[in-house]
């Protein structure tokens, strides 16, 4: 894989050094960046260092956007820069996995690199094919412009996420996921409970979402209200389900000892069962932080006022406004990888004893 | 990207030529579904008038999720039907759209409030609910609150502003005092949900000289240096006309092809008949030419309301409505 990514790399490179010496036409930094790299086909008489994939990888990401044409279509060996410079990247992180598996370098740090790297990479690679293509900005935006659009919308964008995160995911989540686990304890304490709310909490599972949020509206209105009422009906199952499968995660064994110590029902469910249905009651919170943001979103196509992210992916297509749909994407893609990973983090702590926790840091 | 387009392009012309079909293929984005609103085009292809200009014309539904700007931007469409501010909008956004054609001369928008609110007149607005659509068709109203000195923003003494469905359920559920209406379409499902000009206060924008012009056909600048190109679309535009002419003359027959048409099967007879002779208010089918003083208005009333940063240049021609006379 590396020999052939190499070659893919240095071989483009050395192409396009041709066909820009040929067509005379190239920008110096493009030249530099083609020499260099053709240069790297040494590696196949004498290996090279990491450093110099890392370092080209680099430089040549700012050549590609350094020397994209202001108007119109990139020429011929601008693609095969990129091409090559993408592959360095590749080479580049292969390389560096390579080497954290032998030891030489500590898995912590450069851990991290890799997927940043990878995401940068796509970033440019998106950046320089929709400006290099002439890619009509309605169709699909560079992230150079939605990134300037974010930064110019900062009022609308915090407005709209107050009023889906803060105003109806987080209430929704809290009372869905409260009542989910309430529910799961009475269910756990009556076994006519089981019989009557487990085929039900199904059939709500079931309900689709776009049919449930106008129905909500009808209820509640057209403000947050309705918008927490849909978060709350979409997180309130997975935690039920989940609670009641960890209530019973607790061996038979430990049952019998904390009944041997004569203890009752509650304080068998707060000092044994629930702790152990520790990892089941997370999964269920992790599982919601992501459904009560898409909840939130997509109930808000039904009817709103005029601010919250939903109304504004949807309306924005309308207005043509699409770099501002992408910079509420990019919000919600971020305040829900930020929500999940805060879950993540609690649970860390609270289920320490866990053998996945432990076992995460040998 | 763009020559590689045109060679597809030019490839297909050849082959088509080849072939027996010699007609001029065109693609009509329409704005909103399948209905009476664009009834002159639809009756101009049941009725052979486009196959008599050597025409192949393909007419594609627009719903609430497809912006028409869009659609034509992607190369998916040669000639849209749309609002003129959504298309001033769209000029300024990168997709640069012309006005070849006008054949609504006057607005259908209302707003309609039931009496029992105390909405009488504009100076009972502030404090109340009103429901717009969006989605494109946001300007006009914005407009009129912008000239009102309303706050939109839902800050005191200002109106909030509610995102309606497209229908006239939030009227009658009450979610807003007032909602938009088209006086060929929602207007009729309120006189069918039983209101009437008695127990309704009715603003309509032509009336109050707040209306910003509404189907207007619309295609890429690019295309206009076509000599070929505008011919086709000047002969588009003919017969376009005419099957206006036709379905306003014929509201019955045309009603029918409506209906016929509609592929998805939610157009009624009924409906799409009171939608045709509301039509006919609105729609002038012995001028296609955009009237330049209706225009004027509506790009200031546009600027005004900061829609469009500047003044559009070349945002229409007559060239194709000239070659008519």
């Amino acid at each position: 894989m590396q020999k052939l990514l190499a070659s893919v790399a240095g071989g483009s490179a050395a192409l396009g050094l041709v066909l820009s010496l040929t067509s005379l036409s190239a920008a110096p930094l493009l030249l530099i960046f083609f020499i260099a790299g053709a240069l790297t086909l040494i590696r196949f008489k004498k290996p090279l260092p990491i450093w110099v994939d890392g370092v080209l990888m680099v430089f040549g990401a700012y050549a590609l956007i350094a020397s994209l044409p202001a108007e119109g279509t990139m020429p011929g060996h601008h693609w095969l820069a990129l091409i090559s410079a993408w592959a360095f990247s590749w080479l580049f992180v292969e390389e560096l996995s390579t080497a954290i598996r032998l030891g030489k370098l500590p898995h912590t740090g450069t851990g991290l690199v890799i997927p940043t790297i990878f995401g940068l990479a796509l970033l440019i690679v998106w950046e320089v094919i929709t400006r290099g293509a002439g890619v009509p900005p309605v169709l699909l935006p560079s992230p150079s412009a939605i990134a300037a659009r974010m930064a110019a919308e900062t009022y609308i964008l915090t407005q709209d996420f107050i009023q889906t995160f803060i105003k109806s995911v987080l209430p929704g989540y809290a009372i869905g996921c409260l009542a989910g686990l309430l529910v799961a304890i009475a269910v756990d304490r009556s076994p006519f409970l089981k019989a009557g709310i487990m085929p039900i909490g199904n059939f709500m599972s079931a309900l689709p979402i776009i049919g449930i949020a106008p129905i909500m509206v009808m209820w509640f209105g057209f403000d947050w209200q309705s918008k927490a009422a849909v978060v709350v009906a979409m997180t309130f199952f997975p935690m039920l389900i989940n609670t009641v499968a960890g209530l019973n995660a607790a061996s038979s064994i430990e049952r019998d000892l904390m009944h041997t110590y004569a203890a009752n029902y509650w304080q068998t469910l707060m000092k044994l069962r629930l702790p152990a249905a520790g990892p089941f009651i997370f999964n269920a919170l992790k599982i919601n932080s992501t459904l009560a943001l898409i909840g939130a979103i997509v109930a808000e196509f039904f009817g709103t006022p005029v601010v919250g992210m939903g109304f504004r992916i949807s309306t924005g297509v309308g207005r043509l406004a699409i770099d501002l749909v992408w910079a509420e994407i990019a919000v919600a893609a971020v305040a829900g990888s930020a929500f999940y990973g805060v879950i993540a983090l609690i649970e860390r702590g609270v289920t320490f004893w866990h053998p996945s926790v432990r076992g995460g840091r040998a | 990207m763009k020559k590689i387009l045109g060679g597809l392009v030019a490839t297909a012309m050849v082959m088509s030529a080849s072939s027996a079909l010699s007609a001029d293929a065109l693609t009509l984005q329409l704005k909103w579904v399948t209905q009476a609103q664009f009834a002159g085009y639809l009756v101009a292809e049941a009725k052979g008038f486009y196959d008599e200009e050597d025409l192949d014309i393909t007419i594609l539904p627009g719903g609430p999720n497809i912006a028409p700007e869009q659609v034509i931007a992607g190369g998916g469409a040669d000639i849209i039907v749309t609002w003129m501010a959504a298309g001033m909008a769209a000029r300024e956004s990168g997709v640069p759209l012309v006005n070849i054609a006008q054949p609504y001369k006057r607005a259908g928008l209302m707003m309609i409030c039931p009496t029992e609110t105390g909405v009488k007149t504009e100076a009972d607005f502030p404090g109340k609910t009103l429901g717009v659509w969006f989605f494109g068709n946001e300007y006009p109203f914005f407009a009129w609150m912008n000239k009102l000195g309303l706050a939109t923003d839902g800050s005191a003494g200002g109106v909030t502003v509610l995102q309606q469905s497209f229908d006239v359920q939030p009227m009658i559920q009450g979610q807003a005092d007032c909602i938009s209406v088209m006086t060929y379409n929602e207007y009729g499902q309120a006189l069918d949900a039983g209101y009437s000009p008695d127990n309704l206060t009715i603003f309509n924008y032509t009336e109050m000289g707040n209306d910003l012009l509404e189907d207007g056909l619309y295609v890429m600048e690019d295309s206009l240096k076509d000599p070929a190109k505008v011919d086709a679309y000047a002969r588009f535009v003919r017969a376009s006309m005419k099957g206006w002419g036709y379905a306003l003359e014929n509201p019955d027959e045309a009603a029918q092809i409506v209906v016929d048409a509609d592929e998805t099967g939610a157009a009624e007879l009924a409906h799409q008949l009171y939608m045709v002779k509301e039509v006919t208010k609105l729609v002038d089918p012995d001028d296609a030419a955009l009237d330049m003083a209706t225009y004027d208005r509506t790009v200031k009333a546009l600027l005004d309301q900061k829609i469009v940063k500047a003044l559009p240049e070349g945002a229409y021609t007559t060239v194709v409505t000239d070659a008519l006379k």
